[in-house]
Order: C-alpha cells, then structure tokens, then sequence
C-alpha cells in the first residue's frame, strides 16, 4: 500500500510520465502525414516513403509508446509503491 | 483484501483450447477446399462454412455459462492481456474495418489511412489516460463509473442515455455487414440472416454475459484474423514470391504507382477541408494510391484523425472490456497487444487494397483492345464491379468497384478456388459478430445496471441481477437487429458519426474525471449533454450539402465545446465532497482494493446497519 506522503510525489511522476509519452506521439501522428507528399519521392523496401511512413512507421511507433510506456509506469508504481499487491 | 483468490488466476489451459478451436476451424475450411474437387454442391459447402464456425461460437458461448455477478459482468476479471487486446483490437476494427476500410483504400489510397491511424492513436491515449484508471475503479459499465464517481444517479442515467445511441450506431453497421455476408453464404433472404444472427447473438451471450462474450469474441477473433490472412498470404506469395502481404507490397505499389502515371490518373488537390468519403455504390477509383490528400483535404486528415483518436479512446462499447483485465498492470498490457493487433489487421487491409489495385492497373495498361478477362466477367456477374464500355481500351473510367466487395474481390481476382471466398466471408461473418457481442453485452449491462436498477447502488442478490442482466442483454440484441434491418444510410458513415458523437460526449468527461480533481456532478453533466448535442447538431446538420464541417468530423466541434463546459460548470457550482476528492486519489493510484468493490461493500453495510 502507498504511504500517504508519497501520493503527491507519485501523482507528479505519473503525470510527466503521460506527457513524455503523448506529447511526441500525438506531434508525429499530426505532422507525419502532412509531409507524405514530399517524402514519397524517396523509396524503403520498396514502398514510397511518405506512405510507408504514415502506415507502418506510426503503426511501429504506436506500440513502442505504449510498450515503453507500460513499462517505465510499472517502474514508476514499483517506484513508490504504488503497485498492485499480487 | 490483499490476498488473490485462487478463482480469479488465469486459466493456463486457454492456449490448448483456442488451438483445439482453430484446428477445428481449419478442418472446417479444409474439408470444404477437400468436398469441392468431390464434387460436392457449392452452395452446400458454403452454407457448411457459415454454419460450422457459428456452431463453435454457439458451443463456446453455451461452456462459458456464468452464475455470479462478477463472471456475468466483468469475466471474473481473468483474462489474460493478449486475448484481451485480442478481442479489443477486433471489436475496434470488426466487419467495418474488414470490409470498409479495404474498399476505402483501394478506391482513395492513402487518404483512407486517417481512421486507421485515428484508431491506432486512440489506443494509445486510451492506454496512457484511461485505462488504468478506470481498470482500477473496476465498475462493470461507463454509467456505473460515471455514477458512482460523482455520486450522481442523474448523471448516471443521463449517461446511459447518451452511451446508448452510439452504441446502436455500431452495431447497426456491423450487423448489416455480417448479414450480407452470412447472406452470400447461405443463399437466405435477409429476414431469415438476421434471425439467424440474433439466434447466434443470444446463444454467444446469454449462458455468461461479459464471460461468454469474451471467450466467444476470442475464438471470433482468431477466425477472422486466420481466415482474412490465408487468401492475402497465398496472393502475395504469388506475386511478390514472400508469404508476408504486409511488408513486401512496396514493389507492388511502386508499380502500380508508375501504371496509375501512365494511365494519366489526375492528381486532385482539394480544399483543405474536403471529405469525400466514397458511398457504398459502384464507382471506378478516385485517385493514385500512395498520394495523400486527394479525396479528403489536409485539414479534414487531421480532424478526422483527432475525431477517431477521441471516439475510439472513450467507445463505450470497448471501454467494459478493460474491467476484465487481471489486475491495472495487465490493463496497460492489453492495450499494448491491441495496438500491435490492431496495426497488423489495418496493414492487411492496407495490402488487400493494394493487390487488387495491381490487378486492375495490369489489365489497364495492356496494350491493345480491351478484351474483358475471365476474373473480371465474374466479378461483374457477381456485382462487384461493372464495366462501362467495352470495345475500345479500357481506361480508369470504364471499370467501377463496389466499396463493400473489394475485399471478396481479391480471391475473385486471383481466380483462387471458390472455398477462399467462403472463408473471407465467414471472416466478416466473425468480424462482426465480435463487435456486435461487445456492443450488445455494452448496450444490455447499461439496460439492466443502470437503467433497470439505476434508482439503486444496491442491485438485488442472487439469480435477480443476473436474469435481469441476461433480459438486458436479449433486449439490445433485439434492438440492435432491428436498427441494422431498418437503417438505411451507409454503414461506414454511421460508424464514423458514432466515434464521432460517443468521442465528444465522453471523451472530455472521462478524462477530466481522472486527471482534475476539481470537477463535480454538474460539470459531468454539463460536458456529457453539451458534448452530445454539439456532436448531433454538426451530425445532423452535416447531411445537408451546405454543411461547414464535415459528419464524421464532428467532435472536433464537440469535444472542446465539452471540455469548456465542464471546466465553467465546475467553477461556477461548489467543489466535490471530501469522500468524492479521496475516491479520486484512490483512482490514480494501482494498488489497494477494487473501488467498486469497495463502494458497493459500504453501501451494503450502510444498509444493514440503517435496517439493523
């Protein structure tokens, strides 16, 4: 069970914790595709870049931010512990 | 409290048993593939892949039956994050994403990518925002959480209201979908398939609500996703020689890239608010694949992103789901396995599009007059594609597509045996069938929780709650069969309006409710019914040609008018109670006793203690 006194320090972690892992996220998911055009005169595995990027880069970022973000929060639980019991 | 009890560890036999249903599925399909060069009738064979897989469904719904409340409403609260993320990741996608998203991208290319990636992002800020919370409060429906976190039962029944018409958006589209499969399949009229459909549904749900749904869903969702792979898979390995569709399309679409040059396919540049969604009528393809923003401006890109991100984050449909996670650790997880999941099936989809692109752009670029092949005669005896004019060479103009056929187009196409088609069908038939259950169990625990005992925290003991459970969950299947036979408008746009609408109303409320401490009933209610009727006036006023902001954009509108609502209303009226401000501390923290749990254990010995 949490002390008392390391509900605030906790909370604040979380906090930064939320937007280290949306901040960027949402920025690449907003920009990317507005630059697809541009991108797509270059080619990787041959796809255009501009779309490659927009289908499979956000698709492989999206589950990197969740993987790094569902583990740096378990360390930050673990931190002050905040954790589940079991 | 802080013991598990042996009931609530995950079952380490689930592997053994999914795999038992899978080879059972296989042998379904094989078997059929086998009977064909017998020659066995067709129409058998098909009428078998239907109802084969839909017997499996029924006998795991009918294994999974459920006598306590918390097996009923939240599945025990033990399953394990993959087949949570699982079923998530294909009640977000379902026969929409199947059918849907495939025609889009074949006939708008890239510009179809906005739900995708809005769908993709919404898992994340689910994961990051909501679902550790709300996995910590534990309440079996978003009304109950609402309710019992402002303690409001105005709120919680004005919630159950709203929650309800998106709800039945959904599962409008996703039973019109697996009808017209289930349809093609079995040769029946479409009163007979919705009948059968509502059978199916109450076979799959009624013996264990939240349990069976989700043991169901998991055998759905590893049918669907094997059945849509095999006949991408064996097309790709034909023509780019590797078994992976979703990676080695890139040449594919280069080709076709320089074909659709040649072909003189024009480069649109639209306003940047433009959102010309193609309809579900034959219609030859828009514009070059790879290009973005050709159907749907730059602008419109990104709202529709943000509108997707906010609906999918706060779907009340896929929200339940959460409270079946383990413990708050696996909730994050389960999001983790939704978005990896849920990128795999959109690629595929993505692929699917592409392939059939190649088909069409290599009978285009041929030279010489234009002589109609055998696979495209058969797609236009089927009705899913029609040619114009004949005679002279075929231009981009001369072939239309139907938008809801691309995907059964692909094995037309490839001209592989007819068993493939079959099998791409009963994916959608299981696609839809997986949303659908999600949207029902959603619809019938909000019916019998929170508007059967919505005057009440505590619900009657015993067989009561769970008959009246079992009545709720019968009664939104009926009106979901019902919405889906009676609806007329397209079913992609429904389902884009009702992200759209569940996004504004719920979005900014259930956010706001765990990350600021100062917001109260009123604010919640404020932000609910402003972020609704935003969203359903733009909704309803976008259907008009005049329309500023296009339909399915709509919580763009909704979702800041909602948050500005919450935000005066919470400052104008007096700050939550001292018991309301620790139950929020407690939200935010994992560890500790379930907080539903825990309520409805004061509540009852409130109770006793007033009747004692």
């Amino acid at each position: 069970m949490i002390e008392r006194k390391e509900r605030k320090p906790y909370w604040r972690h979380t906090k930064w914790q939320m937007f280290a892992s949306l901040i960027p996220f949402l920025a690449v998911i907003i920009i990317l595709p507005l630059y697809a055009e541009r991108l797509n005169s270059n080619k990787f595995l041959g796809f255009p870049l501009g779309y490659f990027l927009a289908a499979h880069g956000l698709v492989l970022i999206a589950v990197i931010t969740v993987a790094s973000f569902v583990r740096q929060q378990d360390a930050i639980d673990h931190w002050h512990g905040a954790h589940e019991d079991n | 409290m802080a013991t598990l009890s042996p009931s609530r560890a995950v079952n380490p036999r689930l592997g053994s048993y999914f795999g038992i249903f899978l080879s059972g599925f296989a042998a379904i399909a094989l078997l059929s593939l086998i009977l064909h060069s017998l020659g066995v009738e067709p129409s058998v064979l098909s009428l078998a892949m239907l109802l084969g897989p839909l017997v499996l469904y029924m006998a795991i719904g009918a294994a999974t039956h459920a006598s306590d409340p918390l097996d009923f409403f939240a599945a025990g609260r033990r399953v394990p994050a993959f087949f949570n993320g699982l079923v998530l990741a294909t009640s977000a996608f379902g026969a929409t994403g199947l059918v849907g998203l495939t025609g889009l991208f074949f006939l708008i290319g890239f510009d179809a990518l906005f739900i995708a990636i809005g769908a993709l992002g919404g898992f994340v800020i689910m994961a990051v925002l909501l679902a550790p919370f709300l996995r910590k409060f534990g309440a079996f429906t978003i009304p109950s959480y609402l309710g019992r976190r402002f303690e409001s039962r105005p709120l919680r029944l004005a919630t159950a209201l709203v929650v309800a018409v998106p709800i039945l958006m959904v599962l409008s589209a996703e039973l019109r979908f697996a009808a017209e499969a289930a349809a093609k399949l079995s040769g029946w009229s479409h009163g007979q398939v919705f009948l059968l459909l509502y059978l199916v549904l109450l076979a799959t749900l009624i013996p264990g609500g939240m349990r069976s749904m989700t043991w169901s869903s998991v055998a759905q969702s590893l049918a669907a996703v094997l059945a849509v792979m095999v006949p991408v898979i064996i097309v790709a390995a034909i023509v780019t020689t590797l078994p992976v569709p979703q990676l080695t399309y890139g040449p594919v679409l280069r080709a076709v890239g320089r074909s659709e040059a040649i072909q003189g396919l024009p480069i649109i540049l639209p306003p940047i608010l433009a959102f010309d969604l193609p309809g579900p009528e034959l219609q030859p393809i828009m514009k070059r694949f790879a290009d973005p923003f050709g159907a749907v401006g730059a602008g419109a890109f990104v709202l529709g992103t943000l509108s997707m991100m906010a609906g999918v984050a706060s779907a009340p449909w896929l929200l339940p789901r959460l409270a079946a996670a383990p413990g708050v650790y696996d909730a994050r997880k389960t999001l983790g396995w939704a978005t990896f999941i849920f990128g795999i099936a959109m690629l595929t989809a993505s692929s699917v599009a592409v392939f059939m692109r190649d088909f069409l752009m290599d009978l285009l670029v041929t030279p010489g007059p234009a002589i109609v092949p055998p696979w495209l005669a058969d797609l236009a005896k089927r009705g899913f594609a029609s040619i114009t004019e004949t005679g002279t060479q075929f231009t981009t103009q001369s072939i239309s597509f139907a938008r809801d056929s691309v995907i059964l187009s692909l094995p037309v196409a490839a001209q592989l045996p007819p068993m493939l088609l079959d099998l791409t069908l009963a994916a959608i038939v299981a696609a839809g069938l997986v949303t659908a259950s999600a949207a029902v169990t959603a619809l019938g625990h909000v019916l019998s929780e929170d508007t059967l005992f919505g005057s009440t925290w505590d619900p009657p003991h015993g067989s009561a709650r769970l008959h009246a459970g079992r009545g709720g969950i019968a009664a939104a299947a009926a009106a979901g069969i019902l919405a889906a036979a009676f609806a007329a408008s397209d079913p992609i746009r429904m389902v884009l309006n009702a992200f759209a609408i569940g996004g504004s109303a719920l979005f900014p409320v259930l956010v706001l409710s765990i990350w600021w401490k100062r917001m109260n009933a009123y604010g919640a209610m404020a932000g609910l019914l402003t972020g609704f009727f935003v969203a359903l006036l733009v909704a309803t006023g976008g259907q008009s040609e005049t329309a500023a902001l296009p339909v399915a954009l709509a919580a763009f509108a909704g979702v800041p008018a909602a948050a500005a609502a919450v935000l005066a209303v919470s400052f104008a009226t007096p700050p939550p109670s001292r018991h309301v401000l620790e139950l929020v501390r407690d939200i935010r923290v994992p560890g500790g006793e379930i907080l539903y749990d825990r309520e409805m254990r004061t509540q009852r010995l409130k109770k006793q203690r007033q009747l004692g």
